[in-house]
């Protein structure tokens, strides 16, 4: 049986909050590689990132997530696109294997400790630190956890904000090994500050907080 | 998701704010602590003799019902309202589905008022000298209202949880909403008081929570996803 092919696509989408908009007439189509959101402060990434993470609606336009060109509704739609960004957090109280386990287990697809705790080695979080609250944890180590919460149901499409935000040498690493293994896969979306964080991107946008001078390649 | 998985979801949302609560311990001091301010407050300003005996089962029944209520408003509307600000909202709309969190988050409520409940009724009867002829009609009366409490504080919680000015406009909001319920309860507490059974009251109870769990249930998806 061959793989699902998926796509991320975005039809005339635009943005405003209380001013003028972030972005307007933004297409897009994307199935695998990466995509590379670059700007300044304030120019709407992050929220461009949220509209095609389906955390955030748009003002116009809309978002496809298609599986073998069937859209994809509800609670498949959810969990195709896998998100980390600097707004998320997990949570304090609990350990960092208790909230993935608790993500997987609320979303309805409950997994063995040994699955979760395999996914939290592969960012970096192995040993002690998996049974520590995460209170307790670094800014690394939770940046590391949220990258573990982006992939814990392996979605073919992952949107990933400044991942490499707070993370030392070996960080950076394992999130371009991270990425490079989902990019085979499916589309990634990274949005960043950092031109170094971009490694050969097959598509880019260049978001402006004066939206009439966006570029896309 | 099959009836058995929406369960299950629900229970680990529900296993999850129980967690929560046991390590920081936030909410639990904060609604036992007025419970406890209240109770002693009315039981020095009023006592068991500052009521003349005729007043007594009316004035205890709504006094109960207030420090009830003012205990859980204490700690319920901050189910939702918490995700929001510890920024796991965003974790949580990615990956569950509203209703579920819904339903996990209003059996915590529950499970809270039932606690504040069990903690402030003996100590009420206790410092107050309030005699109950019928415990039975009390427990259910107790327990329909703290579920229709639960229900419209943790969808109320939900609405304003992405707004400023949260407490103001969560009382705003709820005071409407519950003073039917509260009305309803502190006449079927006075009945159960004098021994009698509070069908008529019961039945209003059932039916509000069942309103409100309804209306909770499809609207929550609007009101939680943007």
């Amino acid at each position: 049986m061959s793989t699902p092919h998926t796509t991320l696509s975005a039809e005339r989408l635009a943005k405003s909050f209380s001013g003028p908009p972030l972005f307007s007439g933004l297409d897009l189509r994307l199935d695998r590689g990466l995509l590379a959101v670059a700007g300044k402060n304030g120019s709407g990434k992050t929220t461009l990132l949220k509209i095609l993470a389906g955390l955030l609606r748009p003002s116009a336009g809309r978002v496809l997530v298609e599986r073998d060109g069937r859209p994809l509704a509800g609670e498949a739609r959810r969990l195709a696109v896998g998100f980390a960004g600097p707004d998320l957090s997990l949570y304090a109280e609990l350990t960092a294997l208790e909230n993935l386990r608790f993500f997987r287990a609320a979303a309805g697809s409950p997994a063995e400790d040994a699955e979760l705790r395999r996914r939290l080695e592969e960012t970096g979080l192995a040993g002690e630190a998996v049974a520590r609250r995460v209170e307790e944890f670094s800014t690394g180590m939770r940046q590391r956890l949220r990258l573990a919460f982006a992939g814990l149901f392996d979605p073919p499409v992952l949107v990933l904000d400044e991942p490499m935000s707070g993370l030392d040498t070996e960080g950076r690493e394992m999130v371009q090994r991270f990425v490079a293994q989902a990019r085979t896969r499916g589309p990634v979306v990274l949005a960043s500050n950092d031109e170094r964080d971009f490694v050969q991107p097959e598509h880019r946008i260049e978001l402006s907080a004066d939206a009439s001078r966006r570029t896309e390649t | 998701m099959s009836a058995a998985r929406v369960a299950n979801a629900v229970r680990a949302v529900f296993q999850k704010d129980v967690s929560q609560e046991l390590r920081r311990r936030v909410a639990i001091v904060a609604v036992f602590f007025f419970a406890v301010t209240a109770l002693a407050l009315v039981s020095y300003a009023i006592g068991p003799f500052g009521l003349r005996a005729e007043d007594r089962p009316a004035l205890q029944s709504a006094l109960l019902w207030i420090v009830l209520f003012f205990a859980a408003a204490t700690g319920l509307p901050r189910a939702f309202v918490r995700e929001e600000e510890t920024g796991t909202a965003l974790a949580l709309r990615k990956t569950v589905p509203a209703n579920v969190v819904l339903a996990g988050k209003t059996l915590y409520n529950a499970l809270l008022f039932v606690a504040v409940a069990a903690v402030t009724i003996p100590g009420f009867a206790i410092l107050l000298e309030w005699r109950v002829a019928s415990p039975l009609a009390l427990a259910a009366t107790v327990l329909l209202g703290g579920v229709g409490l639960a229900v419209v504080s943790t969808f109320l919680s939900a609405v304003v949880s992405a707004a400023g000015q949260r407490n103001v406009l969560f009382v705003l909001i709820a005071f409407p909403l519950l003073l039917p319920l509260l009305l309803v309860s502190i006449a079927a507490t006075l009945e159960a008081t004098r021994g009698g059974m509070p069908w008529t009251g019961l039945r209003v109870l059932v039916a509000y929570d069942g309103a409100a769990a309804c209306a909770a249930y499809l609207l929550i998806e609007a009101v939680w996803e943007e």
